[in-house]
């Protein structure tokens, strides 16, 4: 009967678990973004603009290689994928729109995103961890200084305005990329293919691209600081918050994708 | 004064501190001893704020210091030094800016200022000239030396020791007991201090208090202690074991 009994409450104990778990991570983050919120009111906001800069640099300037490699290659695969139709149907003059509109919107904010949540939201979970593990953040409040103000601000900041200026350097590349493919790979001429980007992607196209950009800095700086500062458990740990924040960043892109694409329909 | 009063603290749902109530006097050098695993870097982190207990109260001059306001607690910290185990020096920072950092946080203080305290602190820690070295660079001692130079230099008036000598050669461990001891003479400072150096803490302590599977079971003197008939208490200040080992 006991036995029995264990049997059936198993499921549902396994069950509650992960609720509370999903609950604790959840109110975590809304925390987070609470206290990083509260900290960047006028009256709070403690501008450390070395240290904003520094962050700049670091998330910004540094990922720039990766992204322009990036961009250049996903312009390219764009021409490539629609040059099978285009070279069909003799429409070399939507060429230009099909890969704009597609980098703009959609494939350009999406990979710069995963790759800024790859290199720029890995390291930062990393950093974290290792200094909640190894008592440095502890430390820091035991000076009397909060952690979220001093080392989660000014990343917030950072993550959110290079991750915006990577996509607009990033579309911009993935654009050269895909007019110099299809100019030598499908012999469409690269002014044609200018003309086509200009004539039918829309502003609108670009901006929602941009916004997203912001949402998907937003998300990914607020999910890796919160998995850096709630690491525990040693060098595993940071493992575990590192592996933890770049599939939850992930995951946050392409909901925060879905959501924009439906809402803009 | 530092009084705690009936702290208790669940980890996973065992109890990890039972009903601690300890008082220290202002400038009473309190040595916290006990097995690893007792609680009392937990009791520490507790006392300074880090940690919340899950019953209990702590009281810093009257102050309770879990009901405190985040700011109000860091007012209340910049009165506090702590010394954490395993240093928690900021890997960003080199050892000049890591000893600087809490000047430089509490404000007031101009840059020449602030050099020559921190130049002042790595002569009292016998490493003078080390300032751009990073702590990747540095021996656990000298880690040791710098995180206690960086706990002391804003001078407050409660010092926390979170076991300064664990895993120092007798040689780092003495200098970091005169560097304690330092502190004592110079007086007006409140300290509590874990450690498992027995032998080091009995010149730098007035009072010891040595908790066993999160309980207080001594609190006393040395003179006290020395004459306790708890058999923990003396098997621990003794050093000796009576479990056999097998050869």
């Amino acid at each position: 009967m006991h036995r029995l009994a264990s049997k059936i409450e198993r499921p549902f104990a396994i069950l509650g678990e992960k609720a509370m778990k999903w609950a604790d991570i959840t109110g975590g983050l809304f925390l987070l973004i609470w206290q990083i919120f509260w900290n960047l009111l006028p009256w709070n906001w403690d501008f450390d603009g070395p240290e904003i800069w520094r962050n700049m640099y670091r998330v910004g300037v540094q990922s720039f290689p990766i992204v322009v490699v990036t961009a250049v290659l996903v312009g390219a695969i764009m021409v490539i994928q629609s040059g099978l139709y285009i070279e069909q149907y003799q429409a070399h003059g939507l060429l230009g729109w099909g890969a704009g509109y597609a980098i703009l919107r959609e494939v350009g904010p999406i990979l710069i995103g995963l790759m800024f949540s790859g290199r720029v939201g890995a390291n930062n979970t990393a950093e974290l961890g290792t200094m909640k593990v190894t008592d440095q953040i502890d430390a820091l409040r035991a000076l009397a200084i909060d952690p979220v103000a001093y080392l989660v601000v000014p990343r917030f900041l950072s993550m959110i305005v290079m991750m915006f200026l990577l996509v607009v350097v990033g579309n911009f590349t993935a654009l050269i990329g895909g007019a110099v493919t299809s100019q030598f790979l499908l012999g469409v001429d690269m002014m044609l293919f200018y003309q086509s980007v200009v004539t039918y992607v829309l502003l609108d196209d670009l901006w929602h691209g941009l916004i997203k950009s912001v949402m998907f800095g937003f998300a990914i700086a607020v999910i890796s600081c919160y998995f850096g500062l709630a690491t525990r458990g040693g060098a595993v740990g940071v493992g575990r918050a590192v592996n933890a924040s770049v599939v939850g960043s992930a995951i946050a892109i392409f909901a925060i994708d879905y959501v924009m694409a439906f809402g803009s329909l | 004064m530092i009084r705690i009063e009936n702290i208790s603290k669940l980890h996973q749902g065992r109890p990890v501190l039972k009903d601690v109530s300890l008082t220290i006097d202002e400038g009473t050098n309190m040595g916290l001893i006990g097995p690893g695993g007792a609680g009392k870097s937990l009791l520490l982190k507790i006392v300074c704020g880090l940690v919340s207990p899950d019953g209990g109260k702590v009281f810093i001059d009257d102050i309770d210091v879990h009901s405190l306001s985040p700011t109000e607690l860091a007012d209340l910290r910049f009165r506090i030094g702590m010394l954490f185990q395993n240093y928690a020096l900021f890997d960003f920072m080199n050892v000049a800016q890591n000893i600087a950092f809490p000047l430089h946080q509490e404000g007031g203080h101009s840059d020449e200022e602030i050099d020559a305290r921190v130049e002042q602190a790595l002569i009292d820690i016998s490493l003078p000239g080390i300032g751009h070295q990073y702590p990747n660079e540095l021996s656990g001692g000298m880690k040791k030396r710098v995180s206690f130079a960086r706990s002391v230099i804003r001078r407050p008036p409660i010092l926390f020791y979170d076991d300064p000598t664990a895993g120092l050669d007798p040689v780092t461990s003495s200098k970091i007991f005169i560097l304690l001891q330092k502190m004592k003479t110079e007086g007006g400072v409140t300290s509590v201090t874990i450690s498992h150096d027995i032998k080091g803490i009995r010149d730098i302590c007035d009072q010891f208090a040595l908790l066993d599977e999160g309980e207080l079971i001594f609190v006393g003197t040395h003179d006290e202690i020395e004459a306790c008939d708890i058999p923990m208490v003396q098997k621990f200040w003794q050093g000796y074991s009576d479990d056999e080992l097998d050869t």
